[in-house]
């Protein structure tokens, strides 16, 4: 076969072409890579947040808004919002189970709970801000707490869409018990967002 | 122009007057004072303009059409490989096509960033204001920076990586050619946003942009935090991409530890990537919500802390001088290897050391925060790590030079980059270490010592290597040679300019010259304007580079596929790679750098799948190989084995004969084609009458052979180069032509080890007698052989006395006489005195000979005896004997 003129069947791009169909194929791969990069751009919010918190101002925790009152966040609340976000990940977890098992109505239950619950999850923190009674612009700390619930609300609503674009693509039947790449990088991605909301819950919130 | 490019325009302009009509309506809503708020609008609008244009030029079309569900085809190949240069221009997902997109857009900014640091150098050539004031003083030095930092230094090795790292590996393409194609135009996106900063007020913070200061200036300040987002998303979707290929697309066979130093390299480089940008994306959004928002992270008196930016910021930018640097260490490992022609010295220390430096690159970060009022117990370990990192770049260095050691060096222009690497990044790096103690760095902060230190380690660790990496592939990319004395004059004002211009900064920077500063005291009048000359010299280089780019993409040689004699895969497919790089995947079977090692091979070409997948020897690419005195010699079989070993190549041999003898030429042509017929090669061949470049220029434009290869001696020695032959063989037949030199007394020496059959020649009085020689030339005509002659002398006692000597000088010349006149008639022959009678002499000479067959060749009766003892001795081996009459010298 000639090189520079005759071309050998073409690879293709996407799924298909290369190494195993199930297990970690490039996609997962780079799904899990991308995910270590939005780790570590939460670490960096967080090591904004630790700086200014522990870092020059010796001040009373937690610290005063502007108006000399302290930062109060509503921790009983979003304790429940976190521990819905939470299911929403065994939700999904479940649907892509049912998947495997090759009940396709099964993830389809599943992914709609879970997409339910994520909307859920993202009214109750926008009418937490409605309420919380200061705003990015009061004081560093303020801003940092925006800045981190912020940037994870954004994940929120990007993993949501994800998820109902997979969803539409279940409906369409696409989806089968061993071949299902985008769904299964979807769900790392919406578990990964579930367990920064944990560390947030947890390092923000309750010390 | 383009529908692509009128689409990325008109959806840019939307996205921009979008972005104004949303912040306008936003703020009227809100009720916010004043409506028009230049960092506002400035954000949302670079946003939006940049997305609007990469959707416009194509990036988001695939999946776009995915998320609607409509059907799609990942077999749609429509965006890959190009027709015309202007297809270059657009989107595409070939990653050949996104290499060469990178490395012209990177070297752009370059070129532009340089043309900064020349008005820099202007302005600093004297002291007092020469030509700019002092705050575009700050935006061009911030600019100057910028552009290198971020759109030149770090993806610039994407560039490179792009083009050559799939196939190296044995791929047909990255794991993600859409995203790979997304990376590249996020480059221009961020470029433009830097660039256009020059209409809304210069970025004035540095490329370091350091709060409080980067929380006021102009709207560019703003633009400086857009560009840097797009380049990290740009810097992070390459790595990702990276990766994914090296770990799942590798050809089988191909281990990691069978990949090629780039290839870790770029692996390590990008897990670096993707794990530090985020850092400097964070920090950026920081500054740009204060700027934006009007949050307080670096206000002090509203609980912010702006030391804190600068550990976020250094935690990204520290792993960044590795992402500038160890692509590009990978690069110099390849070039050095190739062109000291000895195995890489310490493969996996060199794979190694690199991982090492990637883990300690995140523990050194405040290494540049000495001075800064940081915490002051991060001081010291910050100090131990520091000097600790110098190690493993310690070890790389001494495997270069190991490489180096004793190595056949060949002085071509990636070499000369690699040289001049090795020297520039050596004085960067010991600089390095003053830098990184704590005591030393406190008087060096902040000074020309910084500058100085940085230039050479970028200089030497980013440009030098990255023109390696470019005269190295070029021929590959393009299917065309650099000229090569342009090359060197490329290097060498280069070379000279970067001393001139950066090694006195280091002087300056200890009698306490600040950096970044407009104006300086008059006695650092005459080091500057010292300076300034070699920075323009640096300019001068660089117009002398593009133009020999230009010139030699028009009108170059033709470029052979493997002209630096390399090893690793790409030099196994053609120049330029086909659109899919391998017609059938090769495999891998050993190292890739085992150069001088007998028949290793790094990989083998399996045929396509309906011949069976079997390891092919039939489809062949031709090598004209052009020789006469060479022919048979050890250095040129050698050549033919080693190039054999691709398994891609078939030999003809062209002897054109001029007015030498044309029976030795049929001789020494037979005798090749037997050796190599020995070692299983097929090759054909035929003598030609006439002049050698008339003959081989017209035989390659005729027969068009993939390669033509002339093989003479040494320059001075050798009538063909003394008439330009190669150049002009190359110009006549317009095929890709190359020089193989075979040197000294491997051109007469017998062949080593080859698989002729032997023949010993067993004579005393016989040895000088023109009557031997005619008969082994007789025997050769009729079967190609090697044959050894031996001569045992029965001396009188004792050995050591003057009679004996005088025997054995006699013998000695007389056999030097038959070898000599065998040898210019195209026979090859080795012979031996030897001290001992017959008797004695026979057997060892057989044990160590093992000869095929045995010729007595005896004068005067001396023949019986002869063959007596040789009959004894021989065994099995049959024993042929001819008496030839009268003694040497007698007639
Ligand atoms: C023509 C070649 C170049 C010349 C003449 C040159 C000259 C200069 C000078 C004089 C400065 C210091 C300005 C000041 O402190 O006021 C500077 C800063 C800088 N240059 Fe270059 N440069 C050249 C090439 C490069 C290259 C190739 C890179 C990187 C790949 C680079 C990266 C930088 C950086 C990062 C700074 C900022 C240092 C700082 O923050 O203080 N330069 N350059
Ligand atoms: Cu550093």
């Amino acid at each position: 076969m000639a090189t520079t003129t005759g071309h050998a069947p073409a690879p293709s791009h996407g799924q298909d072409t290369h190494g195993k169909k199930h297990g970690l194929n490039a996609e997962l791969i780079g799904m899990l890579l991308f995910i270590g990069s939005e780790v570590m751009l939460f670490a960096s919010l967080f090591t904004a947040y630790f700086f200014i918190r522990y870092g020059v101002s010796n001040e009373v925790w937690p610290p005063l808004k502007q108006n000399g009152e302290p930062f109060e966040l509503p921790v009983m609340l979003t304790g429940v919002n976190t521990l819905i976000l939470v299911a929403s990940s065994f939700t999904l977890w479940w649907g892509e189970k049912r998947l495997k098992a090759g009940d396709r109505k099964g993830l389809i239950r599943g992914l709609w709970v879970t997409i339910l619950m994520g909307g859920t999850f993202l009214i109750i923190q926008f009418n937490e801000y409605a309420h919380l009674g200061f705003t990015p612009q009061d004081r560093a700390f303020s801003g940092a707490f925006y800045a981190l619930t912020g940037f994870h609300g954004a994940h929120v609503a990007v993993g949501l869409i994800v998820l109902c674009m997979c969803l539409r693509r279940v409906y369409k039947n696409d989806f089968t018990a061993t071949q299902h790449t985008p769904l299964a990088a979807g769900s790392y991605y919406w578990h990964f967002v579930d367990i920064v909301w944990v560390l947030l819950f947890l390092l923000v919130y309750v010390i | 122009m383009s529908f692509w490019w009128r689409r990325a325009i008109v959806s840019s302009v939307v996205g921009v007057l979008f972005a104004f009509l949303l912040v306008f309506m936003l703020r009227a809503i809100f009720g916010l004072d004043p409506l028009w708020q230049g960092n506002v609008v400035a954000t949302v609008a670079g946003l939006f303009g940049g997305i609007g244009f990469l959707y416009g030029i194509g990036c988001f079309d695939y999946w776009l059409t995915w998320a609607k569900g409509r059907p799609i085809s990942s077999e749609d190949h429509s965006f890959h490989g190009v027709s015309n240069w202007k297809q270059y221009f657009r989107i595409n997902t070939d990653h050949k096509v996104i290499g060469i997109q990178y490395m012209t857009m990177t070297l752009f900014f370059m070129v532009v960033g340089g043309i900064m640091a020349l008005l820099i150098r202007t302005e600093l050539a004297a002291p007092g204001q020469q030509i700019v004031d002092g705050q575009t003083y700050n935006g061009l030095l911030s600019m100057h920076a910028t552009l290198m930092i971020f759109v030149f230094a770090v993806p610039v090795f994407g560039g490179i990586a792009n083009y050559v790292l799939p196939i190296m590996l044995g791929a047909k393409d990255m794991a993600f050619p859409r995203l790979n194609a997304l990376s590249f135009w996020f480059l221009p996106v961020s470029g433009f946003l830097f660039l256009a900063s020059m209409f809304t007020g210069m970025f004035g913070a540095a490329w370091t942009a350091y709060p409080p200061l980067a929380s006021q200036g102009t709207a560019g300040q703003t633009l400086f935090e857009l560009g840097v987002q797009f380049a990290g998303a740009s810097s992070i979707a390459t790595a990702i991409n990276f990766l994914a290929t090296i770990i799942t697309m590798r050809a089988p066979g191909m281990t990691i530890w069978r990949m090629p130093i780039l290839a870790w390299a770029t692996g390590v480089t990008s897990v670096l990537a993707v794990f530090a940008t985020p850092f400097i994306a964070g920090s950026q959004f920081l500054t740009m919500f204060d700027r934006v928002m009007g949050t307080n992270f670096f206000v002090p008196d509203q609980g912010g802390d702006v030391i804190m930016y600068q550990h976020i910021f250094w935690f990204y930018s520290h792993p960044a001088v590795y992402i500038m640097l160890l692509p590009g260490f990978g690069i110099i490992s390849e070039v050095i290897a190739t062109f000291a022609r000895k195995p890489l010295f310490g493969y996996r220390a060199m794979a190694f050391s690199m991982v090492a430096i990637a883990v300690l690159g995140f523990g050194v970060w405040a290494h540049h925060m000495f001075v800064s009022g940081m915490a002051a117990w991060l001081r010291v370990p910050m100090m131990i790590t520091t000097i600790i990192i110098a190690v493993p770049t310690g070890v790389k260095m001494f495997s270069w030079v190991a490489t180096l050691w004793r190595g056949k060096i060949h002085m071509k222009a990636p070499m000369l980059w690699a040289m001049g690497f090795l020297f520039t990044f050596l004085i960067g790096g010991l600089s390095g270490v003053f830098n990184g103690i704590v005591p030393a760095d406190i008087q060096l902060s902040d000074t020309y010592f910084i500058t100085a230190h940085l230039h050479y380690v970028l200089y030497g660790g980013s440009v030098y290597t990255v023109f390696a990496g470019i005269y190295y592939w070029f021929p590959k990319a393009t299917g065309r040679m650099l000229n090569e004395r342009l090359s060197q004059w490329h290097f060498w004002l280069t070379f000279i300019g970067t001393q001139i211009t950066f090694m006195p900064m280091h002087w300056q920077g200890l009698q306490g010259m600040p950096r970044r500063v407009v104006d300086y005291d008059p006695r650092f009048a005459t080091v500057n304007a010292i300076e300034t000359i070699g920075s323009y010299m640096l300019g001068i280089a660089t117009i002398i580079f593009i133009y020999n780019v230009v010139i030699s993409l028009r009108k170059g040689d033709p470029a052979p596929w493997n002209p630096w004699r390399g090893r690793t895969l790409e030099w196994m497919v053609s120049s330029p790679p086909p659109l899919f790089n391998f017609d059938v995947i090769p495999q891998v079977v050993g190292g890739p750098y085992q150069y001088g090692i007998p028949d290793a091979r790094h990989a083998v070409v399996f045929a396509p799948e309906k011949f069976g997948g079997e390891l092919t020897e039939d489809t062949r690419y031709p090598v004209l190989v052009v020789a006469n005195d060479t022919l048979a010699s050890q250095g040129l079989i050698d050549e033919i084995r080693s190039r054999n070993a691709d398994g891609l190549w078939s030999f003809e041999f062209l002897v054109p004969v001029g007015d030498d003898d044309r029976a030795v030429a049929e001789r020494r042509l037979a005798n090749t084609l037997a050796i190599l017929a020995g070692y299983g090669i097929a090759a054909t061949g035929r003598v030609a009458d006439g002049e050698v470049i008339a003959v081989a220029g017209d035989e390659g434009k005729s027969r068009q052979p993939y390669e033509i290869l002339v093989a003479t001696l040494p320059t001075a020695s050798s009538a063909w180069m003394r008439q330009d032959a190669v150049d002009r063989i190359r110009k006549r037949s317009g095929i890709a032509t190359s020089h193989f030199v075979v040197r000294g007394d491997d051109a007469r020496a017998l062949t080593a080890a080859s698989a002729l059959p032997l023949t010993m020649i067993v004579a005393t009085g016989a040895v000088g007698a023109d009557a031997l020689a005619a008969v082994i030339m007789a025997r050769f005509d009729a079967q190609p052989a090697r044959f050894t002659i031996i001569c045992p002398l029965d001396l009188p006692q004792p050995r050591w006395g003057s009679e004996s000597s005088e025997i054995r000088r006699q013998a000695g010349e007389r056999m030097t006489a038959t070898i000599n006149a065998l040898v210019s008639v195209g026979v090859q022959v080795q012979g031996e005195v030897m001290d001992d009678g017959p008797a004695t002499a026979l057997p060892l000479a057989i044990d160590a000979f093992g000869p095929a067959q045995i010729l007595v060749a005896g004068v005067n009766g001396e023949a019986a005896a002869l063959a007596d003892a040789a009959s004894a001795a021989a065994g099995e081996t049959p024993v042929e004997t001819v008496n030839l009459g009268a003694p040497a010298g007698s007639e």
